[in-house]
């Protein structure tokens, strides 16, 4: 509750400030919009060359890709660790975030809060209605239960992959190019993993699991069965990783060594 | 009871050697060479409560490193600590609701927004009730003049009234022991004092304990009954101004400027018999060192009848020498006492 509170503060501050800057927050909108159009066109360029891919006709991987865009959505909204530290470790802002009375990782969450994202989540759940019903998928009493389930636990597998990444910035003084890398590797998630070969499916299951943030759960409401079981450890997948990067973070906060004066 | 308790706490740091040269360069991209840092070397003090305590010393002597183990930002590599009942760095999230923290360098409140909303969004952080926080805003915003700013936003405000605003935000939840590093540091002499002036009432109206650390040695003296001392890691001096001022203010120069030339033999024969040292430029001005247990007057009794004096200045040392000597000789150790005993380095408690 006391967490729930601190959201709505933020987001009201977020508001305030961002409001004044109207123009840049459209920009952003607009740019983030841009840039989930071009991954489209690129579905769509695929499929004027073939009808199917690795067993998947067009409006099923249109399907898996809105799906992917509203955890990564809410994801970017909340969860937003660029530059972390650039800001927090560098120029020593964490010494602040330690002397306040919330949990610290919380904190940095709520500071960079980025609502704008949450407009790809919209476009994400309009793509899903619309390949959906071109599909003729039924709409069930458990459809939006389990997509609300689905999208906080790929939500808990970004926040526990990218947490545990950030959080070796504590350990290294300069600032490491490894997000950008994930960035890439994430979007793999959002086409069948049957097309790639053996071992970038292990990899994109077990080990960076972003399998779990698009195709797998997307395969449950395209009743997919080959891939049920794996849709079904979609929550599972997400605690796990989730008490990873927390684990990391709490380790790496005591290495902190905080900067200048 | 004790507000702030430590026990031999060290800090050390791993240090990153950089080799020099683009070929040091490349070699360090493969092995890297580490060099331990000790910034805090096993210090141990007890500061209780409702005390106001300076905790002073050169820079790079680790001062901001011991406030940042006490308010639970760093971790330290050995010792005990023990701050307001609770250990910082394990329970940080429930003991730093206790306490304040204002980093002179730094700021607490957004940028962007107007102060009062990052008062207000610093009230439900700490979970401070509604009344409380009008109750104490209002207290707070009296005494430090704020009415005005309440309402622009924080990057529109010179230094010195976004360091009056960083102390509201520091003091909203009424913590017990308030922590500040380099509070006065860039500001006017008006804005210094009126901060001395408040942190004074809040310890006495309160009861709050505050440990400051500072570079100006009038905070100190307006503030502090007592004042740590660190050099190098560790404390080289631990008790009230006045008895460092004591032990190290040796004794008075009194400067003489005389109408007609008087010589240096003159002047030795007329205190003969007490322990003045003179010294003399030229005939017209001449140097008197009375030690403490002198009286000035005495001094000036002899000579004042006798020479004819046009101008006399008497120059107490002043705590920046005491310090700045201190500081010289890394020692708190009287000159001679220091010599005698070859560790210069113990710890005097007073």
């Amino acid at each position: 509750m006391y967490y729930f509170g601190l959201v709505i503060e933020y987001l009201k501050n977020y508001m305030k400030t961002r409001l004044t800057y109207r123009a840049d927050f459209w920009v952003e909108v607009i740019s983030d919009l841009l840039f989930q159009a071009t991954n489209f066109i690129f579905i769509l360029v695929i499929f004027m060359h073939t009808n199917s891919l690795g067993g998947w006709n067009q409006n099923e991987v249109v399907f898996v890709y809105g799906f992917f865009m509203v955890p990564f959505g809410v994801f970017s909204c909340f969860v937003n660790m660029w530059g972390f530290s650039e800001r927090y470790i560098v120029k020593g802002e964490m010494d602040r975030i330690l002397t306040r009375p919330a949990h610290n990782l919380f904190q940095i969450f709520l500071e960079n809060i980025d609502p704008p994202a949450l407009v790809g989540s919209f476009i994400g759940l309009i793509i899903m209605a619309i390949s959906g019903s071109n599909l003729g998928l039924p709409f069930e009493w458990w459809t939006i239960p389990v997509l609300i389930l689905f999208t906080l636990s790929a939500v808990a597998i970004y926040t526990g992959i990218y947490t545990a990444l950030t959080s070796l910035s504590f350990y290294s003084d300069a600032p490491t190019g490894i997000l950008p890398l994930m960035y890439n590797i994430q979007s793999y998630g959002r086409y069948p993993v049957t097309i790639y070969n053996r071992a970038i499916q292990v990899l994109l299951t077990w080990i960076i699991p972003f399998a779990f943030v698009g195709i797998y759960p997307a395969a449950l409401f395209l009743q997919r069965d080959e891939m049920k079981s794996m849709a079904l450890l979609t929550p599972v997948v997400g605690l796990v990783f989730l008490g990873i990067g927390l684990m990391a973070w709490n380790y790496g906060v005591r290495r902190y060594k905080g900067a200048g004066s | 009871m004790a507000a702030i308790q430590v026990q031999d706490l060290r800090k050390t740091f791993k240090v990153q050697k950089n080799r020099e040269g683009l070929k040091g360069a490349f070699a360090d991209l493969f092995k890297r060479e580490y060099t331990e840092v000790t910034a805090v070397k096993d210090i141990s003090f007890t500061i209780p409560e409702g005390e106001i305590c300076g905790y002073i010393g050169e820079n790079g002597a680790g001062k901001s490193t011991t406030i940042k183990m006490l308010t639970g930002i760093l971790v330290p590599t050995s010792g005990v600590l023990s701050v307001g009942g609770y250990v910082p760095y394990e329970e940080r999230e429930k003991f730093v609701r206790n306490i304040g923290v204002v980093f002179g360098q730094r700021s607490q409140l957004w940028w962007d927004i107007g102060v009062i909303e990052s008062f207000q969004l610093l009230r439900k952080v700490y979970r401070v009730s509604e009344a409380d926080y009008k109750k104490r805003l209002d207290e707070l915003v009296e005494r430090l003049a704020l009415q005005e700013l309440l309402n622009r936003p924080v990057r529109k405000l010179s230094l010195g009234q976004r360091m009056r605003c960083e102390l509201v935000a520091a003091l909203l939840h009424n913590p017990s022991i308030l922590f500040l590093d380099e509070p006065t540091i860039g500001l006017d002499i008006v804005v210094k004092s009126e901060i001395r002036d408040f942190l004074k009432d809040m310890n006495r109206e309160h009861g709050t304990t505050i440990l400051l650390t500072t570079h100006d040695l009038q905070d100190i003296e307006a503030l502090c009954s007592r004042v740590i001392m660190l050099d190098d890691g560790r404390i080289i001096y631990d008790g009230g101004l006045e008895e460092l001022k004591q032990r190290w203010g040796t004794g008075r120069e009194v400067l003489f400027q005389f109408g007609s030339a008087t010589k240096l033999g003159q002047l030795n024969h007329w205190t003969d018999g007490m322990p003045v040292t003179w010294s003399a430029e030229n005939d017209l001005n001449a140097k008197a060192w009375i030690p403490l247990d002198l009286n000035v007057s005495d001094v000036l009794g002899r000579v004042v009848g006798q020479a004819d004096i046009t101008d006399i200045k008497i120059i107490e040392t002043n705590t920046d020498d005491i310090v700045r000597s201190i500081y010289q000789s890394g020692s708190a150790e009287k000159p001679e006492e220091a010599r005698a005993e070859q560790d210069g380095k113990e710890v005097v408690h007073v």
